[in-house]
């Protein structure tokens, strides 16, 4: 527990010296669903009593830095032991705060919400009906339902998990880079129920239109 | 020297040999020459993983002394660049090896004239797992969102993190700290070591400085294998924070891995998940991990760096 212990306050929480009350609430939360109760990380990690012990540490932090008169004193008392530097304190505020436990994706599943969403709230009703009435549709094509609506093709990504460069081998017509038939059909399946629209129509006139640009070059 | 994985984790059946064989044939792909080697005596079944049925030899030849050298025992797979050591047949003779059969083992993967060794490991923490673990340059531990499985990693962890201490402490003769080490409760269960260290540093603080040292080049991954999208993809992170918090090892998580019902149907199939099935999130996340256990943050380590030493 030794190494736990040494951890100041803002370490706990993994915040910065300057951390706002928000930020603060946010990473308490955050922490308490690795140290809380209910958490099957602490579970797993730590006998009851290692958990108490945490967690009193935990609420003792946070009771601290939420309380602004404590918080200062407290402050005060770090940069008397040479815990923090000064300055630290009055340092300008970042302007991306970091969260203390990011994913290096961000939660796709929330993304993915708002996507759908902004596709749901668009009237695409001229777009698509330009689309099909085509007997051939392009890669081109594709890239104006997604440009209408303003999402980027990561965006895409992220409801569907086609990789980013089979989106645009898609988008492109690129047939060298295209995966074979079963699976390009899938992708251009799952495109087209994202926009909802027809996806065997998709599928039919996205093969005839790349058949013809093999068959020409 | 090959740089070696090693496959790990408490529980069976979250995918150790599945992770095994298709990491393996990612790192191939990468332009390196891989070896796959089944280190789960008890119950191989490496090469079925990678869709083999016929192998000749493999494991057992080498330790019934019929080849000297251990890369002859190696038999190619349908990827290029990847081979395996099967231990198809030692199974019922060695599930439990000889203290000077696994020294000889280690020495000769070692030895192993390749760019990349994974090491698949069998479930649960007997000493035999552990060794091997440690002999690796990085440890990968794979485990299940479950808490059950959460549980028996945390608990491979503390057995590898408790037996390097123990390594640690015999070799430098820490005679007084090794008495307090007798840790482990009548079933095998890993009690805390978390305050073994500590216990270390207040009865011995300027050898503890060595012990941090030594303890701190133990390196550990992780990676979340069947991981399902309503899950908090968070938990991996959480797990590495904890585990960096608590332990004087590094961990880094290396992702999740999605759960896909073809896996199965690979198997069945006898082909190798990512070759079958390459346009899936799953292959996808395989090649991410292949590329962090490898890419340009990885720095490749001298001898002197690997867990363990022989
Ligand atoms: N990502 C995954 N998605 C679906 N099934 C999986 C996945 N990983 C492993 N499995 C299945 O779980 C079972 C156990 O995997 P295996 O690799 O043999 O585990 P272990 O070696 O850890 O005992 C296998 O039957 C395999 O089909
Ligand atoms: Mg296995």
């Amino acid at each position: 527990m030794r190494k736990f212990e040494e951890l100041n306050h803002y370490q706990i929480f993994g915040i910065p010296i300057n951390a706002s009350a928000f930020e603060i609430r946010q990473a308490y939360k955050e922490t308490l669903s690795i140290y809380g109760n209910d958490s099957p990380i602490s579970y797993s990690f730590f006998t009851e009593e290692e958990s108490k012990e945490i967690l009193d540490r935990v609420e003792e932090a946070f009771s601290t830095l939420i309380d602004q008169e404590k918080r200062e004193l407290y402050d005060k008392m770090l940069v008397h032991d040479k815990k923090i530097d000064p300055s630290d304190l009055t340092k300008k505020k970042q302007k991306v705060p970091t969260p203390l436990f990011s994913s290096k994706t961000p939660s796709g599943a929330a993304i993915s919400k708002t996507i759908k969403k902004r596709i749901k709230d668009k009237d695409l009703k001229k777009t698509k009906e330009a689309i099909l009435s085509k007997d051939m549709i392009s890669g081109d094509d594709l890239k104006q339902l997604r440009q209408t609506v303003g999402i980027k093709i990561e965006d895409l990504f992220e409801v569907t998990r086609i990789t980013v460069s089979i989106l645009e081998a898609i988008e492109n017509d690129n047939f060298g880079t295209l995966p074979s038939t079963v699976y390009l059909k899938n992708f251009l399946k799952a495109y087209a129920k994202l926009f909802e629209v027809d996806p065997k129509k998709i599928i039919d006139g996205y093969l005839k239109n790349l058949n013809h640009i093999k068959g020409t070059s | 020297m090959a740089h070696i994985f090693a496959v790990g984790g408490g529980k069976g059946g979250t995918g150790k040999s599945f992770i095994a064989a298709n990491l393996g044939v990612m790192l191939a792909r990468q332009g390196k020459k891989v070896v796959l080697v089944d280190l789960d005596l008890g119950a191989p079944n490496l090469h079925t993983m990678m869709g083999l049925t016929n192998l000749k030899t493999g494991l057992s030849n080498f330790l019934n002394k019929s080849v000297k050298n251990l890369s002859l025992t190696s038999a190619p797979t349908k990827t290029p660049n990847l081979y395996i050591i099967s231990s198809l047949r030692c199974s019922l003779e060695v599930g439990n090896l000889f203290y000077a059969q696994k020294q000889k083992i280690i020495r000769a993967i070692w030895q192993l004239p390749t760019d990349y060794v994974v090491l698949d490991l069998g479930a649960g923490t007997t000493y035999n797992t552990l060794d091997f673990f440690l002999a690796s340059h990085q440890g990968l531990s794979v485990f299940t969102p479950e808490p059950t499985s959460i549980q028996n990693t945390v608990q491979f962890i503390k057995a590898v993190y408790l037996r390097k201490l123990k390594h640690i402490l015999k070799q430098h003769a820490f005679a007084t700290a090794v008495k307090e080490v007798g840790y482990e409760s009548d079933d095998g269960v890993v009690r805390s070591p978390l305050d073994i260290v500590d216990s270390v540093m207040r009865s011995d603080p300027a050898r503890a400085k060595l012990l941090q040292k030594e303890l701190g080049k133990l390196r550990f991954k992780l990676i979340l294998n069947q991981y399902r999208k309503h899950m908090d993809v968070t938990l991996g992170n959480k797990i590495e924070k904890v585990c960096n918090r608590h332990f004087y090892s590094q961990f880094q998580f290396l992702g999740n891995i999605a759960y896909n019902e073809r896996v199965y149907e690979s198997i069945i199939a006898r082909k190798v998940f990512v070759a079958k099935y390459p346009y899936t999130p799953t292959s996808t996340d395989l090649k991410n991990v292949a590329n962090k256990m490898t890419g340009r943050n990885v720095q490749a380590p001298t001898l002197k760096e690997t867990n363990a030493k022989v």
